[in-house]
């Protein structure tokens, strides 16, 4: 179409000449031709006929003439869509419930996608990320796989089946001392560490080799958050001095603004390692390393595997003999290692979700067909009347994707309403769900897809062309619809059984986390953190001195009745831990059969129990006079002190945990506490006195009050009392059971959203049944009528109605029943003293589910008892 | 029923694209209402084309909807209100475009033809 060709249509869409012109011009028209027949020797009535009859249909020319108009369109459109929305509000019941229907799948699995995305599915953020790998040795000492100095740098010259190899140490605390001071995370990497995974700094530069030595010069990359947050995104930061926990350290470059360190930790900034590689190959190897790789291009992780064998082997004849059973070698995706504990709970999320939307799609369509039956007369009689097939679907169409649009609309803005929930109340162990965002992609797909579905759901039944039956016929007819509707219906029902299985399943385990006993008291106590900045605190003196005075302080606080310190808390399970068989106890031969587990144990003050309120069983514990005499004395737990000394009385006893360490005394048995974290297995456990000797410092440190005023009123005395000693010193109060409710954090979350689905799933399937039974009421009104007329009392037709509800019950929820048995199992892990075929869960969840059905089977069902016979008959 | 059959789609435009040559055709010669327009193509055909005013008017919209005819009222021949069309300059090239267009096509369709024969 030309430009002027589009002018003029532009023009003519503005200006509309009337109908009436047009009407007059057809007259014209047809007066000519009148004329012109009188003219040819017509009677008057004769030349007329004549007339209209070559004419052809006045109205089909003009409606013909009309539809040439530009913007004929887009007005049929308008007229097509006021036409939907007064049918809508005709029936706000289906206009609501496909609304919030669609709201709801739609912005579930927006929300649910836009987490698990980055958990699952989403490339990391590195060049090179489907070569990267994890490679190291497991064993009971550190969960993740890991190196040792020495081992390390005998696999990175040996290795095979990588192109690079590298290794980082980890983050630690690290304090930014300049104008603007800031406590920050420093991770320390290798010199190849960036290239290795393919990334490269957004300024500047990476580490040179020399700056990789110990005694090089200080460099150190700084991330983006960091050059917002602090220096202004300045392009001269690069080579710009900072201070870094008090040494001046030259700025080399930033890093890419989605950097992220392979396992996750914080990194404000990157510093090389610097560690002195001839020193570490020839002494036993003792720093810890995390190494990452990249494979040669076609190798997979299984060859990795395999190739590395020789240099395992290497490692594993460093170990003591006894351990050797117990370390394996490991290669594994980043992504495993970033997400291995999440990611089941991620699949269950994803799948809960998927569920719901699944029921969703199922209820709409449902709706939409019962809608389509209901219309069918209307559409028969309007194609009767003249409307072609077209303009019918178009109608149709218009209603359909109006509905969905308002879905999506409704959903969207639920989808982000929901991600803020999940972002606020979520735990803080979920990697990087506080940088969840509504993915666009993910809006664009919801978008088109539901728009596509309601597409096709939509115009079937008008595509189908309404059938003559539908005029003719008194009750409409739908039978193959009712059929696929009843399918859809026991469909739901057991999709929301295996929702609702799932959610019960883990609401259990949650209370019988809640519910369990920690072995010590977690009210009225508050807990203080605090880590002493090491380039301050620079000798264990300086340490032990500070603490000391801090715990004299506190202990003047009002209603505070004991003061106690350790190096952790339980029932954390992050504290120091050591393999069993390294305890030798006196008189006995130290076993060499494999580590025989973990134990935990800590460094504590005598009035640690006491604050706690954990209970010496045997002996007395640790006093006051202990913490300045030279003495080495023990308390062990109660699991400990049977593993160890059996029926025999511990106290008195010496034992020896590290070889060639020093001999302690137990001096006491103390009841078991909780220290593998809330679900995990609890651990034999000794305790330490923290003596006022240096040796026995360290410059981190927890130190808990037992309070009988309310803790929130204390916490800022705490504080007080600290910033007097050291007004710079970060610290962090907070109350006993709330460090513990954290622990709960995730269970409880998991546990929250699986039950929102599990709900809205529940809801919307009642919604289906209900639907699916009173259309069917309503559409044999006429029936029931008749058989009551024919003598059925009221309780035949209730049972009758009920009947067909039962059996669609019935139906779904065996299916559902077999379905949750079947994937349960997969949530074992999930769960907290309970199996995953919990009888009583089940049970629970099928009468739930039945009630629930029930009800909705039974209103509409008790709306046809109350039917009229001589109102119904009369109806058509 | 205007619910006509989808095959019959290209024969319609075959036929639209016709009428539209001889509407602008019929117009180039001096502005006229639609009634003159259909007696001026079936005289000037010996009564062969006959159109139908259920397609005329459609196509003399259209026409002017695209810019290529005018209208406007003026008193007829026996001094009734009537609608006049003429052609405007756009609706000229369009004729002579239109114009090429057919006798392409219908010498090529000639050719096919003769050599069929021969």
């Amino acid at each position: 179409m030309s430009l002027r060709e589009r002018l003029s249509r532009i023009r003519f869409f503005f200006r509309r000449p009337g109908v009436s012109e047009l009407n007059e011009e057809l007259q014209f028209h047809v007066e000519h031709a009148i004329e012109a027949n009188l003219a040819a020797g017509m009677t008057h009535g004769e030349a007329r006929r004549h007339a209209l009859v070559e004419f052809g249909g006045v109205e089909q020319a003009r409606e013909e003439t009309y539809r040439q108009r530009p913007g004929w369109f887009l007005e049929t459109l308008l007229q097509d869509a006021r036409y939907a929305v007064r049918g809508f509000r005709r029936n706000p019941a289906f206009t609501v419930t496909v609304i919030v229907t669609l709201a709801l799948g739609i912005g579930a699995s927006t929300a649910v996608f836009s987490v698990v995305d980055r958990i699952l599915f989403r490339a990391l953020p590195y060049a090179h990320n489907d070569r990267l790998v994890s490679v190291g040795l497991v064993a009971p000492i550190i969960p993740e796989e890991f190196m040792l100095g020495g081992s390390y740098y005998q696999w990175r010259d040996n290795q095979k089946p990588f192109e690079a190899f590298t290794s980082e140490t980890g983050a630690n605390d690290c304090d930014l001392t300049e104008h603007n001071p800031a406590h920050l995370s420093c991770a320390s990497v290798e010199q190849n560490f960036l290239p290795t995974l393919g990334i490269v700094p957004l300024l500047g530069r990476n580490f040179m080799p020399e700056e990789d030595r110990p005694r090089g010069p200080k460099a150190a990359l700084i991330s983006y958050g960091l050059w917002l947050s602090h220096f202004g995104l300045d392009p001269g930061i690069v080579n710009r001095l900072i201070h870094i926990d008090g040494v001046q350290v030259r700025v080399i470059g930033v890093l890419p603004k989605d950097f992220e360190m392979p396992a996750l930790e914080p990194a404000d900034i990157l510093v090389p390692e610097a560690l002195d590689e001839a020193a570490e190959r020839r002494e036993a190897p003792d720093t810890v390393m995390y190494a990452f790789a990249r494979l040669k291009p076609g190798v997979t992780m299984e060859q990795a595997q395999a190739e590395l064998d020789p240099v395992f082997n290497y490692s594993l004849n460093q170990a003591p003999p006894q351990f050797r059973k117990e370390v394996h070698l490991r290669v594994r995706s980043i992504r495993d290692r970033q997400m291995h504990e999440v990611r089941l709970a991620a699949w269950v999320l994803l799948g809960a979700v998927l569920a719901v939307l699944l029921i969703a799609c199922a209820n709409v369509t449902s709706l939409l067909m019962a809608r389509a039956a209901q219309g069918e007369r209307e559409l028969a009689l309007r194609s009767v009347l003249g409307a072609s097939r077209w303009r019918l679907v178009r109608q149709r169409l218009t209603e359909v994707l109006l509905l969905s649009m308002a879905g999506v609309a409704a959903g969207l803005a639920l989808a982000e309403i929901l991600l803020r929930v999940f972002v606020a109340i979520a735990p803080a162990g979920i990697p990087l769900l506080d940088r969840a965002r509504l993915d666009l992609r993910i809006v664009l797909f919801t978008v088109i897809a539901s728009l596509v579905c309601g597409a096709c759901i939509g115009i079937l039944p008008a595509l189908q062309g309404p059938r003559a039956v539908a005029l003719a016929a008194r009750t409409t007819n739908s039978g193959a619809h009712a059929f696929t509707r009843r399918c859809m219906v026991v469909g739901q029902i057991a999709v929301s059984m295996v929702l609702l299985t799932g959610a019960a399943l883990l609401m259990r385990s949650f209370s019988s986390i809640e519910r369990q006993n920690m072995g010590m008291e977690t009210r009225g106590v508050l807990a203080a953190h605090i880590a002493l900045p090491t380039y301050r605190y620079t000798t264990a003196q300086q340490q032990m001195d500070f603490f000391l005075s801090a715990e004299a302080a506190l202990r003047r606080l009002p209603g505070v009745s004991a003061v106690g310190m350790s190096n952790w808390l339980p029932p954390a399970e992050t504290h120091e831990t050591q393999p069993f068989n390294n305890i030798a106890v006196s008189g006995k031969q130290r076993s060499m059969n494999g580590t025989g587990g973990m134990v935990s144990w800590r460094l504590v003050t005598p009035d640690y129990f006491k604050v706690l309120n954990i209970p010496i069983l045997r002996g007395q514990g640790f006093t006051e006079a202990e913490r300045v005499s030279n003495d080495q004395n023990m308390v062990v737990s109660s699991f400990l002190a049977a593993r160890l000394f059996g029926e025999a009385d511990p106290i008195g006893q010496h034992v020896q945990p590290v070889p060639n360490g020093p001999w302690y005394t137990v001096v006491g048995v103390a009841a078991n506490v909780k220290n593998g974290g809330l679900s995990g297995a609890d651990k034999p456990e000794f305790y330490r006195l923290r003596r006022n000797l240096v040796d026995d410092w360290t410059p981190w440190n927890i130190m808990v009050l037992k309070t009988s005023l309310a803790p929130a009123a204390v916490a800022p005395w705490v504080r007080a009392q600290i910033a007097q000693i050291d007004p710079t010193l970060p610290i962090e109060v907070e109350t006993l059971s709330e460090s513990v409710s954290k622990l709960a954090d995730r269970p409880r979350f998991e546990m929250a959203l699986l039950g929102f689905f599990a709900i809205s799933g529940l809801l919307m399937a009642v919604i289906g049944l209900y639907g699916v039974i009173s259309f069917m009421t309503t559409q044999r009104t006429k029936e029931i009528g008749v058989r009551m007329a024919l003598g059925a009392d009221r309780i035949d037709i209730l049972r009758w109605i009920a009947r067909e509800g039962f059996r669609l019950i019935l139906l779904g929820g065996a299916i559902g029943l077999c379905a949750a048995l079947a994937l349960t199992q997969f949530m074992r892990s999930l769960l907290f003293h309970i199996g995953p075929r919990d009888p009583a869960t089940f049970l629970g969840v099928a009468l739930l589910l039945g009630l629930v059905a029930l009800a909705a089977t039974l209103i509409p069902a008790r709306r046809a008892m109350r039917v009229d016979p001589a109102v119904a008959l009369r109806a058509e | 029923m205007k619910d006509k059959p989808d095959s019959s789609a290209p024969t319609k435009d075959l036929l639209q694209g016709t009428l539209d040559l001889l509407i602008l055709k019929t117009l180039a010669l001096e502005p006229m209402h639609g009634w003159g327009v259909a007696q001026r193509i079936q005289q000037l055909s010996n009564d062969v084309l006959q159109v139908g005013q259920g397609s005329l008017y459609p196509a003399l919209h259209r026409l002017e909807y695209r810019g290529w005819i005018q209208s406007e009222w003026a008193s007829s021949e026996n001094n009734r209100r009537a609608k006049f069309y003429s052609l405007t300059a756009a609706g000229r090239e369009q004729l002579l475009e239109e114009r090429a267009q057919w006798d392409r096509m219908a010498a090529a369709i000639g050719l096919v033809l003769g050599e069929a024969a021969s």
